[in-house]
């Protein structure tokens, strides 16, 4: 405790509170998966709150601020939902390593909030025993309160909290009643722990030694649990009448599977569909900002990469807002709604026959729309091997990244009629997606990742009316994460590629893009992919779009030379004939339907799976896919 | 090498269970109670999280229209696939049994 506070000069032992006048206290909210959690954290913090990773891992770290009058606060942390402590999974782990401390930039919690779904009070009263070990204070929330009682259920909450040694809190978290006794207790913490130094375990590089309890503890502690809410007067609520009504038509023999892929093809039409008029509206902003600037900025060297380089790379990228917004949306509603646990349900026969599980159905569905929230979503699925193959698999689903180099080539090489040509192209291209996830899944399963069957278990949680609150912050949340990522990369994409196009200077200014430094390098892979009918100019755009997919399409814009590229540019698609067959065309769509062309997802996948063994085998796998179907496919095209 | 753990996850050793019933078997709506998880401990163990204890009473109260059982257990809906049903022993409580 020592080296407290480098600016206390008042060297006075004993004098913490003056020593860390700023110190915030942090408090921990965590409970099992479905309830409430996340929906508390927002109405506590609302719009102060940043979303993060963990070092070392992807889970995301959300952290906001509990403001109270006079202007104090606390720093709030939302923790995964887990049922338990046994670090099977990863957010299990990371959630046990949060509350002892072991986090690098987190301090140890000060003080806990344990929130509970209490119609499913005496399941989820398990976490509490091991929750209460860390001997930190603690707040139980009693969520869904109102439900509870509406459903007959009863429990002597003074009781309860007397017998458990915590303080209680009833609250509907969604309607926000009941979440101002939270707020009381933050409080309290905060003017307990003001200043005062972290808990010690955060202090000390504790070895890990402070174990929760594990498994064999199980049978016990469900029999305190048991007692405890005997003794606290606890009914049992009566079944959701509602919630057995949804369910017999979303599980039912014929309805269930019907309903499942009505919903599947509602979210791929919002996607394919109802999002091009917004993505146009995002593409004339664009396109006029863009326009704007060139009226405004005299001719230098510094427009052209501002307008050239990162006004229409950068662009390409935030066209797909959103497309990734809507799907988000979708996802967002069929989680918080509990529908999402029926459709692992209906998908797990299907899933387990390929080698996954009725868990994968959520990533391998958000992978979509793009493969990296759809590889942290692969956390979830509670077995490793299941997780390590969703999360191989999922970058073969089409990603929206895939879909401007689709558009591009398909409108340039398929003719449009016959009517609906185009659009069997483009379903066949994802069809070839779906079979080599299918597939390499099946492979996995029977080499790397061989496993006995596992057992799988789901808990199906009561519908619920999302709430828009959560579901809004949620896609606040994914914009400025995709707008950072967008802005990161493929800035630093085109202002490297541009610089590229410019050297070596000749008297004239920038030389012709075939004698440049980027010329060049095309030149120096074309014999690579020759056998596919790729010329030096299609290599650069592989290599560019190594970054992300999409890249290919402003590259190949810059590289020939036309001005204001975008996919639906006609004088790039003339561009494009010019120098590809259709046969190469075909092969070129085939190979990115395979490849790996996102940097993104490998340093994804390098932190969920930590260690490069798995980035570097998919990406030689997919590279040896693409490389092999497009070369297959340029064959057989060549003759038709 | 743990070889020489028992691969079940054992109830109390005193009554082995004569007749062998197994949750998949279990008629709708019918409460057994759970006598014994036939499967290795990190199978065990997300159904020990989840309240699935020797001692719980389990209820079948619907099937997935893959067949797969949905059970009720101390007011949670879980789904489990068969597979997983078949490795639960379980056995019939008596009407008297119920009640109380």
């Amino acid at each position: 405790m020592a080296d407290v506070h480098p600016a206390a000069g008042g060297g006075i032992s004993g004098s913490a509170t003056v020593d860390r006048p700023d110190r915030v206290p942090t408090v921990a909210l965590i409970g099992p998966p479905n309830s409430g959690k996340t929906t508390l954290f927002n109405r506590l913090t609302g719009l102060r709150q940043k979303v993060a990773n963990y070092p070392g891992v992807t889970v995301e770290k959300h952290v906001g601020q509990v403001e109270f009058r006079g202007g104090a606060s606390i720093d709030l942390v939302d923790l995964p939902g887990v049922h338990g402590f046994s670090a099977r999974t990863l957010d299990e782990r990371v959630t046990r390593d949060v509350l002892e401390g072991r986090v690098d930039d987190l301090p140890a919690p000060d003080a806990l909030v344990l929130i509970v779904d209490c119609t499913r009070l005496e399941n989820q009263l398990m976490l509490v025993e091991p929750v209460l070990d860390l001997e930190l204070p603690t707040l139980l929330v009693l969520n869904m309160w109102d439900e509870f009682e509406e459903r007959g259920g009863k429990v002597d909450d003074a009781l309860l909290a007397k017998r458990l040694g915590v303080r209680i809190v009833k609250t509907n978290a969604r309607a926000g009643i009941g979440v101002e006794g939270v707020q009381g207790f933050l409080e309290e913490v905060e003017v307990r722990d003001r200043g005062m130094p972290p808990p010690v375990r955060s202090l000390t590089n504790v070895p890990r030694g402070v174990p929760l309890p594990m498994v064999d503890a199980f049978k016990a502690r469900r029999r305190r649990v048991r007692e405890v809410v005997d003794n606290a007067d606890f009914v049992q609520p009566g079944p959701s009448g509602s919630s057995e009504r949804l369910d017999s038509i979303f599980l039912h023999r014929v309805w269930g599977p019907l309903s499942f892929l009505a919903v599947v093809i509602l979210v791929f039409q919002s996607i394919f569909t109802w999002a091009i008029p917004l993505m146009d509206g995002v593409e004339f902003l664009i396109v006029t900002s863009g326009e704007w600037l060139v009226a405004t900025m005299p001719e230098s060297w510094f427009r052209s990469l501002l307008i050239d380089g990162v006004w229409a790379g950068v662009g390409s990228v935030v066209v797909f807002l959103p497309q990734i917004l809507i799907l988000f949306l979708f996802l967002g509603v069929l989680e918080d709604s509990g529908y999402m646990a029926r459709a692992a349900v209906i998908a797990d026969r299907l899933m387990y026959r390929v080698g996954l599980q009725g868990r994968a159905f959520l990533p391998l569905l958000s992978g979509y729309a793009c493969a990296v929230p759809a590889i942290l979503a692969a956390r979830t699925v509670d077995d490793e091997r299941d997780r390590l193959a969703t999360i191989f698999v999922t970058p073969f689903m089409t990603c929206s990244a895939r879909l401007p180099v689709y558009a591009l080539l398909i409108a340039a090489f398929i003719p449009a009629r016959p009517l609906g040509l185009r659009a069997a192209v483009l379903l066949g291209l994802y069809a070839l997606g779906i079979v080599a996830a299918i597939g390499t899944a099946f492979l996995l399963k029977r080499t790397l990742l061989r496993a006995e069957p596992t057992s799988f278990v789901m808990e199906l949680p009561p519908y619920r009316v999302p709430s828009l609150r959560s579901l809004g912050l949620r896609l606040l949340d994914r914009s400025k994460i995709f707008l950072k990522r967008a802005g990161k990369v493929i800035f630093g994409v085109t202002i490297v590629l541009w610089v590229l196009t410019q050297f070596p200077r000749t008297d004239q200014g920038p030389p012709l893009i075939e004698d440049s430094a980027l010329g060049a390098m095309g030149q120096f892979i074309e014999p690579a992919i020759a056998p596919l009918g790729f010329d030096w100019r299609i290599g650069i755009g592989l290599v560019t779009s190594l970054a992300a997919r999409e890249v290919i399409v402003g590259t190949l814009g810059t590289i020939y030379g036309v001005e204001n590229a975008s996919d639906d540019s006609i004088v790039l698609q003339d561009a494009l004939q010019r120098s590809l067959t259709p046969a190469a065309a075909i092969g070129l769509l085939v190979f990115f339907a395979f490849a790996l062309q996102c940097m993104s997802t490998v340093a994804v996948m390098r932190r969920e799976t930590a260690g490069w063994k798995w980035p570097i085998l998919q990406f030689g796998y997919m590279l040896f896919l693409a490389y092999g179907g497009a070369f297959i496919a340029v064959r057989v095209f060549a003759f038709l | 090498m743990d070889r020489t753990v028992p691969p079940t996850t054992q109830a109390a050793a005193t009554e082995a269970p004569v007749e062998d019933l197994r949750l998949g078997d279990v008629a709708m709506n019918q409460t057994v109670e759970l006598v014994r998880i036939d499967l290795p401990p990190e199978q065990a163990e997300p159904l020990l999280e989840r309240g699935v204890l020797p001692g719980c009473r389990i209820c079948p109260v619907r099937l997935s229209p893959s067949g797969d059982p949905i059970v009720s257990v101390d007011g949670s809906l879980l789904a489990l696939r068969r597979e997983t049903a078949n490795c639960l022993c379980v056995r019939i409580l008596s009407e008297l049994q119920d009640e109380s």
